[in-house]
């Protein structure tokens, strides 16, 4: 967005992650619109048996991160919803624009330590940015097995066959299934 | 009146159910020039729905010749008046974005092959088998015509890559 650094407005990160139950999204935002927050950006997914929020918030200025700690404060008391805030810096607020080609990465096999540390290590090295990323335990308690989903920029020049050959030789240090494929969004 | 300014979401004519063309009469053959000149316009534009430049009439055009998917199948430039898909086959999901709604992409559904009916530019009726990228493109700038943003057809969010069914 354009529009997305606003002198006037101070942001913060809020975050959650408690016992899946219902409600849990509307108890935390009722207090954000009570309070006249706006959400400008959010992810929440379920994790495990919890549910996780993540959350970029804004209020006019001037506006303090205590008086978020005092209204959350109140729904801990009432809810056992624990939240944490932290302001946001100026440079951290406007999304980085993504240049290079897109690819969604799927990795999966028999579960072993290090696929997600590996995997992210090598793609790190070579300046691959990942944008998204998802991991779940499948399979079954006598065969586990790993999946792990991710979505990455590639940098200026790398074409996905680069970004192939690297995933490539990881695959048979860590037996495990790679494969990596252009996403290409679509104008239209 | 050449190229035309797209509208954006929430104007209501996006959400509105086109009119159907009666003649090929000039006025619509300066909404399909404005149309035309507003698809190359655009940077990438592969598509243009007459209601995204303000006119709720069933008019849309085509031309995924000069893109990097479309560029192998197509049948160029495509001026469909009041198109009709009569026949669809298979199903792909694509990441689609429109101009009408700036800055947000989403996947999508669409069938692999379809069999479109219309009347082209110059009121002959014409029926154009597509597959791949122009099938997807045909689809989408259809549904403008019936007030359907691809945000009404997005199949699965980000996060829901294991929750997306492929056991068809």
């Amino acid at each position: 967005m354009s529009e997305c650094r606003k002198e006037n407005l101070a942001h913060f990160a809020v975050t959650v992650i408690s016992k899946d139950r219902p409600g849990i999204v509307a108890d935390i935002t009722e207090v954000l619109y009570r309070l006249g927050c706006n959400i400008e950006d959010s992810s929440c997914t379920m994790l495990g048996g919890d549910f996780a929020i993540i959350l970029v918030v804004s209020h006019e200025k001037p506006f303090s991160k205590a008086r978020l700690n005092d209204e959350f404060k109140t729904l801990h008391d009432r809810t056992g919803l624990a939240t944490h805030i932290r302001p946001l810096a100026e440079e951290e607020i406007c999304p980085v624009k993504e240049e290079g080609e897109l690819c969604l990465v799927s990795v999966y096999g028999s579960d072993r330590p290090g696929i997600v540390y590996r995997v992210t290590r090598a793609l790190a090295d070579r300046r691959v940015n990942i944008t998204d990323l998802n991991t779940r335990l499948i399979g079954t308690k006598e065969e586990p097995v790993y999946v792990l989903m991710l979505e990455a920029v590639l940098p200026d020049g790398m074409t996905v066959e680069d970004a192939a050959a690297v995933l490539d030789d990881l695959k048979k240090a860590l037996q495990v299934e790679i494969s990596i494929r252009a996403i290409t969004p679509v104008a239209l | 009146m050449p190229v035309q300014t797209i509208l954006l979401y929430p104007h209501p004519i996006l959400k509105k159910l086109c009119r159907p063309v009666a003649d090929i009469d000039p006025e619509i053959g300066g909404l399909i020039r404005d149309l035309v000149d507003t698809m190359h316009a655009g940077p990438g534009s592969v598509g243009v729905a007459a209601p995204q430049i303000g006119v709720s009439l069933r008019v849309c055009v085509v031309d995924v010749s000069a893109s990097r998917l479309g560029k192998e199948n197509n049948h160029g430039l495509l001026v469909m008046v009041n198109p009709e898909v009569v026949a669809r086959e298979g199903a792909a999901v694509m990441r689609e974005g429109c101009m009408s709604i700036p800055d947000y992409t989403g996947d999508v559904e669409r069938a692999t092959a379809i069999t479109v009916h219309f009347t082209d530019e110059s009121g002959n009726a014409r029926e154009v088998a597509a597959e791949g990228f122009e099938a997807v493109a045909i689809q989408h700038e259809m549904d403008h015509l019936d007030g359907v943003l691809f945000l009404d057809r997005i199949v699965s969010l980000k996060t829901g890559l294991f929750r997306r069914k492929n056991y068809r």
